[in-house]
């Protein structure tokens, strides 16, 4: 493994009247050489401190951070050279791009010509060449986030750290910079952890998803596998959307399953997890997988609430006293049930996901 | 959750608090620069602040012979002295309360001219309402004098009143609360325009669409917005009225105030103890009101000062109320302006009240017999001054920036230096630098060998090995004869310049090593270097030049010839810088041994910390002094910079000190501007820390207004303030003029930093 994290726990000490904070708890984390890693996760979900250790400028409070063999706890960040893209970008406002991009080189004092080449060539590939000697004043916030990116890649790091980087961006230059930044990172083959709340910039960049939730770690996974296997409730809720619905084991024979929900049977594929019978379970159904018809077998219906978005229809439907939530996307059955409507609703039943009813 | 159960377990007892705080410096140490920076704040404002006034607050407690005794503190509550110890005391208060709240209301009215009623000619009223903060101490008092007093322009010459005894005077409260309201309003006008300023006119908007009158509007909304900032001008104006010692002098006529008293007891009886004592009584209430304003005004405050104006204005409409506040605030700028005129003609007439012809006569007087008070209040402002803001801007990185145990303890007494009254300030100086106890040598360099020793060496054996030696041969050192000394410390820098040669950390150290080890040789040749400029000097004719040229071996000599105490400190830290992270053992001991047994020898030679009578006190005093502005500056200014941008730079390879000097202080320059500007300014006006400081070889333009005062001389006094108001006003025009060349717009100086 090229960076590992093992078992680390960041505990902020008592201050100012603010009591002994757990930010990150017991978080271990393995990340190969060339693997772009997305720690994703609500604000305060620790993500941001893990990087902040990874990158230096906090310390572990136990545990350990393991990068090519070497353990660097306590290495201050200007040792480990790793470089970071900020949310702020932070870029240094007396300076201009050139400089800009040049500081880390001149650091360490690499020769002129050198640092000239260097510069360039990486202003050539995030685009920005001829801007060299614009002041960060006279940059648009794309240019501005291009630029520190570019400081960050001249390095050339050990690891890239990236700290929301989009997050300060209009949605259409985000979508532009998220394939740009991935197609970097793929021809450079840099190792990078990237930091976000945003599900869907998570799994358009990432090789693999770190699900971070109140200072522990919920799931890592690749994107598929993230969505389609989530773990836990939290993860299921948290990508994508889902409905909970709660049920009991009649039997299980491997990956197949027979339970009952809203007083019927189903039989259920495809399960990862092994249940014992009378077992009280959840089903974690996303919108997409439920599909409605005006009749015939399956959960019988009311629709509670109905909007056409265009694309897609989006229905709440009540069965046995629960609002499920429904996603009709099917261009084909793209007719309007009016709210009142009774309805049968039948679930896709090898993707359902299957947890325990405490996950 | 299970797991974190587990987590919950580490213990958070006293011990592993302690190991923690040990484990925190352990990682601060690991970047010696900024460990050193830290370790220098903290001696210079433990040595400077906190011993001084820990000196004045106990020293009222003992008599000469060190027996504890409550004599003065008794004075209070006896039938002798106490009705007058008490009456001093009530008079005091009085004066507080009403200046503060005559130069609370005058701000107010000037701060709501400016920026509600569109006073026309904007600009010549804010630098008019600045000027006050110029002027030297005792300036207004005279101006009022000369113009108010029993044998004033307008009470005798206008009016015709001729003094009777039993007459109602300037002299006394009413004109002593005039004098210190025009003093001090700049501050509370500076608080209250910045808050105005940066209120929403949303707000006001608001209530106004609720169906809300002006008057309403401005009794439930804008004022209430402003009470944290009038709360605030008015307790700073308090703490400031109570430690005045120049106006109180001058203009106090019969009553007694605090800090008067305690000037006499100095200067007049010789006794530390009743200074001490009644510096305890005066102490009390600024502490409380400092204290209160730190941690409770502040904190209640609706408006944060430190973002930028909010776009719009609200404008007065009213013409009543709009003119109204503006022919106060221009009646009140044509009394300024009246004041300063007579400040400067009165050092032009023939003999003030009885011959008003102009004459130089008196400015020849000054520029002559001056010019060693003039040259030398100049000479120590500006040498102390970029220390003090580049100090205070270090103070606050380490606060904003950096965590570390004790850093409240570091901001508060950072700023006390310059909240307690001077004369308290002064007072610690004289009794902690005139027969420093042997300890304060010992606690300063016991501190600094430690540090080297962990920094410089590698475990524990060779930290052992570089303590000992390098500290008996230092001690053994010190009892040589001081004339030989310099040239054997400079010899030894030789030598350390020799090892630093023969290992690999560039040429940059060996050159360096040499340069120091010349600078401490030349301590001896101080003589040399100066005896012909004194000789120059003497062969001229007696007047300005030959004075001016004198004076300047004096100033050179405060160069080369640093307190063998003071110099310690710098070159430990210089030491360390020479000596850190060479590979080859030997080397490293040897080399460590070398650089620590100078400072050590240099710690213990003659007296330790025996500053009285030098120029390096009145330096340290004046540091003291201004040091929290430059601090408010540099934090105010650090917080509006995303901390991340020095992050950026230190994961770019970039360690604490690099950063500072390539990023962090480029963008705080405005701020360091400020505080140079600041700092000067109460350099060169300051009277109360230091005129005990004061010595037959070093004077101060204040002192010599004073005795000037008390021999009649009301022209050269007159004089004297003039050179100062002209000297300080284009300190800050060059450096004003520096930065709008620097920064082109970028913004320019703010002087409010002085809050």
């Amino acid at each position: 493994m090229y960076l590992s994290l093992k078992n680390i726990s960041k505990i902020f000490p008592p201050r100012g009247g603010v009591s002994e904070v757990t930010a990150v708890n017991e978080v271990s984390l393995e990340i190969e050489r060339g693997e772009l890693v997305t720690l994703l996760g609500p604000s305060g979900c620790g993500k941001t401190t893990t990087l902040r250790m990874i990158a230096g400028f906090e310390f572990p409070t136990t545990g350990q951070i393991i990068l090519d063999g070497v353990e660097i706890n306590e290495q201050p960040p200007h040792k480990r050279e790793m470089s970071m893209v900020f949310q702020s970008y932070a870029i240094f406002p007396h300076l201009n791009v050139n400089e800009n991009i040049a500081y880390g080189l001149n650091v360490r004092h690499l020769p002129r010509p050198e640092i000239t080449e260097r510069v360039n060539r990486v202003l050539d590939l995030v685009h920005l060449d001829g801007y060299g000697d614009r002041a960060p004043n006279q940059l648009s916030g794309g240019q501005q986030q291009r630029v520190a990116l570019a400081r960050a890649l001249v390095m050339e790091p050990k690891v890239l750290l990236m700290d929301e980087p989009l997050s300060n961006l209009d949605a259409k230059l985000r979508e532009e910079m998220r394939t740009e930044i991935r197609r970097i990172q793929k021809t450079l083959n840099i190792t990078s952890v990237y930091v976000t709340h945003d599900q869907i910039e998570a799994m358009t960049l990432s090789d693999k998803i770190v699900v971070m939730n109140e200072g522990i770690i919920e799931q890592i996974g690749t994107p598929t596998e993230i969505y389609q296997y989530p773990k836990s409730r939290f993860v299921a809720g948290f990508i994508g959307r889902a409905n909970f619905i709660g049920g009991k084991v009649l039997n299980q024979n491997h990956n197949q399953m027979t339970a009952e929900i809203f007083g019927q049977v189903i039989t259920l594929s495809g399960l990862q997890n092994t249940f014992s019978p009378g077992q009280r379970i959840t089903l974690i159904v996303r919108p997409e997988m439920i599909d409605i018809y005006k009749s015939g077998g399956g959960f019988p219906g009311i629709i509670r609430r109905a909007v056409y978005l265009g694309n897609v229809i989006e229905y709440e439907v009540e069965i046995g006293g629960e609002l499920v939530t429904a996603a009709e996307t099917d261009p084909t059955k793209m007719v309007l049930y009016p709210e009142g409507e009774t309805v049968t609703v039948n679930f896709s039943e090898t993707t359902i996901q299957v947890l325990p009813a405490n996950g | 959750m299970a797991k974190s159960e587990t987590m919950v377990n580490i213990p958070t007892s006293r011990f592993t608090g302690l190991l923690r705080r040990y484990r925190e410096f352990s990682l601060i140490a690991r970047d010696p620069v900024l460990f050193m920076s830290l370790l220098f704040s903290g001696i210079f404002i433990t040595v400077f602040v906190v011993v001084p006034l820990f000196r004045t607050i106990s020293g009222g407690f003992f008599n000469a012979e060190g027996a504890f005794d409550l004599t003065y503190f008794g004075r209070y509550f006896d039938d002798y002295f106490g009705p007058g110890m008490r009456r001093a005391f009530f008079d005091t208060m009085t004066m507080g309360l009403l200046a503060a709240t005559g130069g609370s209301l005058v701000g107010f009215i000037f701060a709501y001219a400016l920026v509600r009623c569109r006073i026309p000619g904007q600009k010549v009223i804010h630098w008019l309402a600045l000027l006050p903060t110029v002027s030297p101490p005792f300036a207004l008092s005279l101006a009022m004098i000369l113009l108010f007093g029993r044998n004033g322009v307008i009470t005798r010459r206008v009016l015709g009143i001729t003094y009777v005894q039993g007459m109602n005077d300037i002299y006394g409260m009413d004109g002593l609360v005039i004098v210190q309201t025009i003093t001090f309003f700049s501050v509370s006008y500076l608080i209250l325009r910045a808050m105005l300023e940066r209120l929403n006119p949303a707000m006001e908007e608001a209530a106004a669409s609720l169906g809300a009158s002006r008057f309403h509007i401005f009794f439930t909304i804008t004022l209430p917005l402003l009470i944290p900032g009038i709360a605030g001008s008015f307790l700073l104006l308090f703490v400031e009225s109570l430690a005045d010692l120049g106006n109180p002098l001058f203009i106090a006529g019969n009553r007694t105030v605090l800090s008067a008293q305690i000037f006499l007891a100095v200067i007049g009886e010789y006794d530390y103890q009743k200074a001490s004592a009644l510096s305890l009584v005066l102490i009390i209430p600024t502490l409380v009101i400092f204290l209160v304003q730190r941690y409770y005004v502040n904190r209640r405050a609706y408006i944060s000062v430190t973002g930028k104006p909010s776009g719009s204005q609200v404008v007065e409409k009213s013409p009543v109320i709009r003119w109204g506040f503006n022919i106060v605030a221009y009646l009140i700028c044509g009394f300024i302006i009246m004041l300063y005129a007579t400040i400067i003609y009165g050092s032009f007439s023939s003999a003030w009240g009885v011959d008003f012809t102009p004459t130089l006569r008196h400015w020849q007087m000054t520029v002559t017999r001056g010019v060693e008070a003039i040259l030398d209040t100049t000479f120590l402002s500006a040498l102390a001054t970029p220390f003090a803001a580049i100090l205070g801007m270090v103070v606050a990185w380490l606060v904003v920036r950096k965590n570390f145990s004790g850093k409240e303890v570091l901001d508060f007494t950072s700023n006390l230096g310059g909240a307690v009254p001077g004369t308290i300030l002064g007072i610690g100086f004289v009794m902690t630098f005139n027969k420093p106890s042997i300890a304060l040598a010992i606690g300063v360099y016991g501190l600094l060998a430690l540090f080297f020793a962990q920094v410089v060496g590698k475990n524990a054996r060779e930290r052992l090995i570089i303590l000992a030696l390098a500290t008996a041969a230092g001690v053994g050192l010190a009892q040589v004869p001081s004339i030989t000394i310099y040239t054997v410390i400079g010899l030894l820098y030789f030598v350390l310049a020799g090892i630093l040669a023969g290992t690999k950390q560039g040429r940059t150290r060996v050159i360096i090593a040499a340069v120091i080890g010349i600078y401490v040789m030349s301590n001896n040749w101080a003589g040399a270097i100066t005896a012909p400029i004194a000789t120059l000097s003497r062969s001229m004719e007696r007047g300005f030049w030959s004075n001016a040229i004198f004076q300047l071996s004096d100033h050179i000599k405060v160069l080369i010839q640093p307190p063998p105490s003071l110099l310690a400190i710098a070159l430990v830290f210089a030491g360390i810088l020479l000596t850190l992270g060479i590979r080859h053992r030997g080397l490293r001991v040897g080399s460590g041994v070398i650089a620590l047994l100078i400072p050590c020898t240099l710690s213990f030679m003659e007296v330790p910390f025996s500053l009285v009578g030098g120029a390096y006190i009145i330096l340290a005093a004046y540091m003291v002094r201004s040091l929290p502005a430059s601090v408010r500056a540099g934090v105010a200014s650090l917080q509006q910079i995303d901390p991340s941008i020095e992050e950026a730079s230190n994961i770019l390879g970039a360690d604490a000190q690099y950063t500072f000097r390539k990023v962090t202080l480029p963008l705080i320059l405005p701020a360091l501007l400020s505080g140079l500007i600041f700092s000067f300014t109460r350099h060169m006006t300051s009277l109360s820390a230091i005129i005990f400081l004061v010595s037959a070889r070093w004077r101060i333009v204040a002192a010599s207004i004073l005795s000037e005062w008390e021999q009649g001389g009301v022209s050269i006094a007159s004089a004297y303030s003039t050179v100062i108001i002209i000297l300080v006003l284009a300190a800050i025009g060059i450096l004003s003029l520096v930065t709008n060349r620097v920064f082109r717009g970028r913004g320019g100086v703010d002087l409010s930093i002085g809050l």
